[in-house]
């Protein structure tokens, strides 16, 4: 009897990995070979689509990335007076042209912005704009629309737990901008942002009395961030809702009996209470969101193309247009690097909170 | 009515403005969409935008189905149709098959490394496609697949992982009793996963198929590239990103919003008849996890 237990444990055990063998070797194929690969070829020039080989180039694609210099401008000095120059118009004045102080040598340095510090006009560089913009642009996009969604989430989870009629309804038509495809919702809402009165969101802001109803929102550079997480808010934030509302109802009732008959007011329950019981629905929900957000690609690129970059569409830019594989590779390898990093810190942040309670 | 009822009157009065106010933010883009799709280049161009089709001329109710037949005619979308029902059904099928006997491992039976399987898998949920993009389309080109396989086996990278941990949590709740009592009557262990088991697995099989479906329908990333050399085998979302018209030759709005139509109503259907399922497979690993 114990050895047809002992051959049962054995005949368990090879059975187990021959069931787990095709998901590995599917994970092999198209996970940690790919990601070795990109790793490899970050490494190199090699060029997409091409039968040309790929000469290594150490870290020449990460230096052309993340280069970043900080140079003070100097005033421009009136030739007459020996004095700073001085614009005419508005008094302010006149600093040295970035061009001519960024260094151009061994790789030449653009203008990312200018700004003031203790008196000084500064102004940043990067040998590779673009990615620098893309990578700003990307954590902008991520913090504010993730912030939004959970606030926005919360409080649509909040009102979806209390009981009222249509609520099923509700329930259902929160699914669908979820379950709409992105590149659909994205060409929706390009639509609805028009540029002209054609467009809804032109006409209801002149309703409002704001705007002149040609706000370009897709090619002025002002707002173009903002129609992005206008977008992802409104295709995310139901499924932020239900997630909560789901941790929502995982609180159990008699508490909220038990905090009213201690005569605690609604806002104060909900202080104590709800948030408090929530709070690891929240940090779930708020790990699934941002590590989403940092990799955002369809609505970048389907809306703004090549107008202005999210780090995932500017890998594909890079890859597809410009085929250069390596540096592609070298960017992909960053924002791995980039989500790894916040998955480890949420990951921490989540395992402290718990372990303290 | 004293004051308490007006009081409560008004509150439930708030409380319902505020629903509606979230149902109109939720549904007015995809009802802006039908709006459109409904009006002609000539009422498209009207300003300002009118809320329902209107005549330029007398502002009668005048709906036209024009941009409807136009997408019909359109072979590429109709193509698209067909590719996305191959790749999102592939896809599906392939993940719970695969997922399944490994989430069966690791729920039920006893071996080595069983823990550190879990969380490797687990991790991979939280993989960013973008960053393998470069080496999974040399991979699929090394291969020598063409493109619809090649999107069926890389939306595995999402599928895959989901599905496992999915039905792993959901293995580990059926009683193992009943896997006993089977190897007492003489099963082996795989007998009684295909005769026992999976039939329970049933509900969990149509949650987390719901899920992959949808996904691997409304994948975009991988579709858009590894189909840009190969664009029949262009999936519904590419062919909508990429639309150009029939008739008109600016860029179709009419006829976009009426292809966007088209594809988001079986997923409306879907979303109302599996509404309960899809929010507990939603949920399940949020929450419970």
């Amino acid at each position: 009897m114990i050895r047809r237990e002992a051959e049962i444990v054995k005949y368990e055990a090879r059975l187990a990995y021959m069931l787990l063998i095709p998901s590995f070797v599917i994970l092999v194929v198209i996970a940690f070979y790919p990601l070795a690969s990109v790793f490899v070829n970050s490494f190199t020039n090699k060029v997409f689509a091409s039968a040309r080989e790929a000469d290594y180039i150490g870290f020449k694609n990460y230096g052309k990335l993340l280069s970043l210099t900080v140079k003070e401008l100097p005033p421009v000095i009136d030739e007459g007076s020996g004095q700073p120059a001085v614009d005419r118009d508005s008094g302010k004045i006149i600093y040295e042209r970035p061009v001519k102080i960024l260094p151009r040598e061994p790789r030449r340095y653009k203008e990312v912005l200018q700004f003031d510090f203790f008196g000084k006009r500064l102004v940043l560089g990067a040998t590779d704009r673009a990615f620098v913009y893309a990578a700003f642009d990307t954590i902008t996009f991520t913090v504010v629309s993730v912030i939004v969604e959970v606030i926005l989430g919360l409080g649509i989870a909040l009102v979806l737990n209390s009981r009222f009629k249509g609520r099923g309804l509700m329930r259902a038509v929160m699914l669908i901008p979820w379950a709409i495809p992105t590149a659909v919702s994205s060409r929706m809402w390009a639509w609805m942002f028009a540029s002209t009165r054609v467009g809804f969101i032109n006409v209801f802001l002149q309703m409002l009395g704001l705007g002149n109803g040609q706000v370009a929102f897709i090619t002025s550079e002002a707002y173009q961030l903002w129609v992005m997480v206008a977008i992802d808010v409104w295709k995310t934030t139901p499924f932020m809702a239900l997630l909560l509302l789901a941790g929502l109802q995982l609180i159990p009732q008699e508490m909220y009996e038990a905090g009213r008959v201690d005569g605690a007011s609604k806002l104060r329950q909900f202080r104590s209470l709800t948030i408090p019981m929530l709070r690891p629905t929240i940090a779930i929900a708020l790990v699934f969101r941002t590590l989403d957000a940092l990799r955002v690609f369809d609505v970048f690129q389907i809306v703004l193309a090549q107008k202005r970059y999210s780090l995932a569409s500017f890998i594909y830019y890079q890859l597809i247009d410009n085929q250069a594989m390596g540096y592609s590779s070298a960017a992909s390898v960053i924002v791995f690097i980039l989500i790894f990093l916040f998955a480890l810190l949420y990951i921490k942040a989540i395992g402290g909170a718990n372990s303290n309670e | 009515m004293n004051k308490k009822q007006i009081s409560k009157v008004l509150n439930s009065g708030a409380f319902y403005l505020l629903v509606v106010v979230i149902f109109i933010y939720l549904a007015f883009p995809f009802y802006w969409a039908i709006n459109s799709s409904l009006k002609s280049e000539a009422q498209l161009q009207m300003t300002p935008a009118t809320l329902v089709p209107e005549h330029p001329v007398d502002n009668n109710f005048s709906p036209t189905l024009q941009n409807y037949q136009a997408v019909f005619r359109n072979r590429k979308f109709a193509r698209g149709l067909l590719d996305s029902a191959i790749v999102a059904i592939s896809t599906t099928t392939l993940a719970l098959l695969i997922g399944s006997f490994a989430a069966f491992a690791l729920g039920k039976l006893r071996f080595r490394g069983k823990s550190a399987s879990l969380y490797l898998i687990l991790a991979m949920t939280m993989f960013p496609q973008v960053a393998v993009l470069t080496g999974l389309y040399a991979v699929i080109r090394t291969l020598g697949v063409s493109a619809i396989p090649g999107m069926i086996l890389s939306y595995m990278l999402f599928t895959l992982p989901f599905t496992v941990w999915v039905m792993t949590a959901f293995f580990k709740c059926l009683p193992t009793s009943l896997l006993q009592s089977a190897q007492v009557d003489g099963a082996t262990p795989f007998q009684s996963f295909y005769l026992i088991l999976l039939p329970l697995t049933a509900p969990a099989l149509v949650t987390t198929g719901l899920l992959a479906f949808i996904a691997a329908w409304n994948e975009y990333l991988f579709a858009l590239t590894f189909t840009s050399i190969e664009p029949t085998a262009r999936t519904v979302p590419v062919v909508i990103a990429l639309f150009t018209g029939e008739i008109a030759h600016q860029e179709p709005f009419g006829e976009i919003m009426a292809a966007a139509v088209i594809v988001t109503i079986p997923l409306i259907v879907l979303v109302f008849i599996f509404q309960k399922k899809i929010v507990a497979g939603l949920t399940a690993g949020a929450v419970k996890g």
